[in-house]
Order: C-alpha cells, then sequence, then structure tokens
C-alpha cells in the first residue's frame, strides 16, 4: 500500500537541488519526480514545454504495467524503462517501492550518461523521501481540521 | 493517497470512476472536462481501443477549490471496465484516495454491477485499503432509458452495506447528475483527509 507523503520547503528545495545536478551532469533536459499513483513531485527543466501532469500519469502507467509483466515473468519488477524517440527519449528507474525518476533527453547525451547519473540521483532522492516520510503531514495553516464550511465549494455546477 | 506538498501550496488527490464496461465512466470524464473552463483543468487522456473501449484508463486532471491558501488538485481516471481487464484495472486503484462507483441503471446490467461492485471490493482488498473507510460514491446512470430499473431497487443490490454511501441518479451523456456525485466525493475525501472523524461518517450517512 501507497503511504501518503508531504513535501515541505526544505525537502522541495533539496530534491531540486538533485534534480539540477542530475540534469547537469547527465545532459538531459527535464527530469520529473513521479509518485507511482501517477502524480508530480517535482520537476526540473531546461525547456518547460511539456505538459509534465500528462507525462506523470502515463509514465506511471506504463512502469506499472510493465511490472506486472515482470511479474508475470517471475522477476520483482524492471527497474529501469527506456523509449527511444527520433528526438526525444525518455529513461524511467526506481526511486524507492513509491516513486520513480523520469528523465526526457535528446541526442546531446546518451542513455549510458542518463542511467549512470539517474542512479546516483535515485538514491539520493531516496534518502530524502525517507525523511519526508516521517514528517508530520498537518502543520502550520493545516493542523487545525477543516470546518465543513472549507469544503463546501464544488469542482462543478450541480444539476440538483 | 494524497500528497500534500508544502512548498507549491497544493494538494492532490486521486479518485477513481469505477464500474463494469459501457456504464458511462468515461462519459462522466468527458462531462466534466466539457463543462470545466481552461484553467480548472488539464488535458484529458483516453487509452481506448479502436471502438472507444477504454483499456487501460482515462486521465483527467482539474483543480478545484482553495483551502487556507492550499490549492487542491483532484487526478480523475477510469478503469476498464471489462471483466478480463482486471489486471489493468487493479493498477489503476493504485493510491486512490476516492471512488465514484458508476453502476448501469438497466435491468439487464444488474448482475455486471454486483459483480464490477464486488470486483471492486476485492481489488482494494489487495492494496490492503477497506471501502468502507474509502470515500465513495454511487452514481446510477442511464436513467433515461426506458429500461432503467427503480432506484431502491439498485440501492437494495449495490448499496446495504454497513456504511451506506451517497447515491446520485444521473445521465452522463447529458451531463445530469455528473457533478452532484463528483463534488460529493470530492468533499468526502477532503473531510477524511483534513476533517475530523465524525464529520466523515456524517457526511457519508
Amino acid at each position: 500500500m501507497l503511504r501518503d507523503l508531504v513535501i515541505h520547503e526544505n525537502e522541495a528545495t533539496r530534491i531540486g537541488q538533485v534534480l539540477g545536478s542530475f540534469l547537469e551532469e547527465s545532459g538531459a533536459s527535464e527530469a520529473l519526480l513521479i509518485d507511482r499513483s501517477g502524480q508530480l513531485l517535482a520537476s526540473t527543466g531546461k525547456t518547460a514545454t511539456f505538459d509534465t501532469v500528462s507525462i506523470s500519469a502515463l509514465a506511471a502507467g506504463a512502469f506499472s504495467s510493465t511490472g506486472a509483466i515482470a511479474e508475470l515473468l517471475g522477476e520483482t519488477e524492471f527497474s529501469v524503462l527506456f523509449h527511444q524517440g527520433v528526438r526525444e527519449s525518455i529513461h524511467v528507474s526506481t526511486v524507492d517501492g513509491e516513486t520513480i525518476l523520469l528523465a526526457i533527453f535528446d541526442d546531446g547525451t546518451t542513455v549510458g550518461m542518463v542511467r549512470l547519473f539517474a542512479k546516483e540521483a535515485c538514491r539520493a532522492i531516496g534518502a530524502i523521501l525517507a525523511e519526508a516520510r516521517t514528517q508530520p503531514r498537518r502543520v502550520g495553516v493545516l493542523a487545525a481540521p477543516l470546518t465543513a464550511d472549507e469544503t463546501r465549494g464544488r469542482i462543478g455546477p450541480e444539476t440538483r | 493517497m494524497s500528497i500534500i506538498n508544502y512548498a507549491a501550496k497544493e494538494i492532490n488527490f486521486k479518485v477513481v470512476y469505477y464500474g463494469p464496461g459501457v456504464a458511462g465512466k468515461t462519459a462522466s470524464l468527458q462531462h466534466v472536462h466539457r463543462s470545466l473552463p481552461d484553467g480548472n483543468k488539464g488535458k484529458m487522456i483516453s487509452l481506448a481501443t479502436g471502438d472507444d473501449r477504454t483499456i487501460f484508463f482515462d486521465f483527467l486532471p482539474v483543480s478545484a477549490l482553495t483551502v487556507r491558501g492550499f490549492v487542491t488538485k483532484f487526478q480523475l481516471y477510469t478503469v476498464p471496465g471489462q471483466v478480463y481487464y482486471n489486471m489493468t484495472r487493479k493498477l489503476v486503484l493504485r493510491g486512490m484516495d476516492g471512488v465514484v462507483f458508476v453502476a448501469d441503471s438497466q435491468w439487464e446490467r444488474l448482475k455486471e454491477n454486483v459483480e464490477s461492485f464486488r470486483n471492486l471490493e476485492e481489488n482494494l482488498r489487495e492494496y490492503n485499503y477497506e471501502l468502507d473507510r474509502m470515500p465513495c460514491v454511487i452514481q446510477y446512470n442511464k436513467r433515461d432509458l426506458p429500461n432503467a430499473a427503480p432506484v431502491p431497487y439498485l440501492e437494495y443490490m449495490l448499496n446495504r452495506r454497513a456504511r451506506r454511501v451517497p447515491s446520485f441518479e444521473s445521465v452522463a451523456s447529458r451531463g445530469v447528475g455528473v457533478f452532484d456525485a463528483l463534488n460529493t466525493v470530492s468533499r468526502m475525501v477532503l473531510l477524511s483527509e483534513f476533517g475530523q472523524e465524525q464529520e466523515v461518517q456524517s457526511n457519508a450517512s
């Protein structure tokens, strides 16, 4: 079962630094930290033109389904996923049981470089997330329970 | 699995539309997508077969209200309804915070509804989730069809657990009742994460 996650400013900054160094060292253009349920936790990149929310949902789905294939083959999981495109390629690797790191890169670097530095980045981010999971979830303005009034907002217009 | 990001001032939730094939899960999401202004929604993605049956999931991110300075975002997913896609259905449930069960109201689909509901319970158990503790609403869809079973009968078939969940009549193709169900489940999700325990109970009863 996935555990709830909270990211405080301190962890967000540290994760941002790790992702930044990863991009610099690997030559990848974009790095996305994605929760396995499909939610984007953090992203750093040079272009910021991609639809990172959609990419996160799809990559988590793809990673889960290849994980299910791995199980059918008697593997625990495939820890790395690589898709090669004409211009852009993606490399997805396991951070921990609940998180994956996706890198987008072009022919300015190689999959070997990305793989090498992704391993390091995953280790560093895994340690930060392990700390984050021990942090209290509700602090500051979220410490007091929400009142019914505060949750009365609507996503869209009702027909009743 | 809700994610609170204090740095981005965001709270993210995942809500899954579950139910038998062709019950109206994708149609519900399409209505949500059509109805919301661009600023409150992302791109809708459908992983479907050539004949428009969902093969993996549909996905639509929406943002809802701002609570104490935090923007609440809901990622809406559908599952493939057909029985033999259970493995992919299970994958979509991973980390979900709430569920909208879309039932097909037609008499001849009653069996499929019951089987799908049981399948939901089984799949949740594999993730150690308990349906009785999970924010859940039922959306009785296709209420405009002449062969729709009466709601009390559907309630008897699908909603007679110890905890009865809120239920809504809908015609997803025309958008009737879709937001009634979605707004309610999003409220339940928020209360289950940030409210008092008793508020969740009273909201769900």
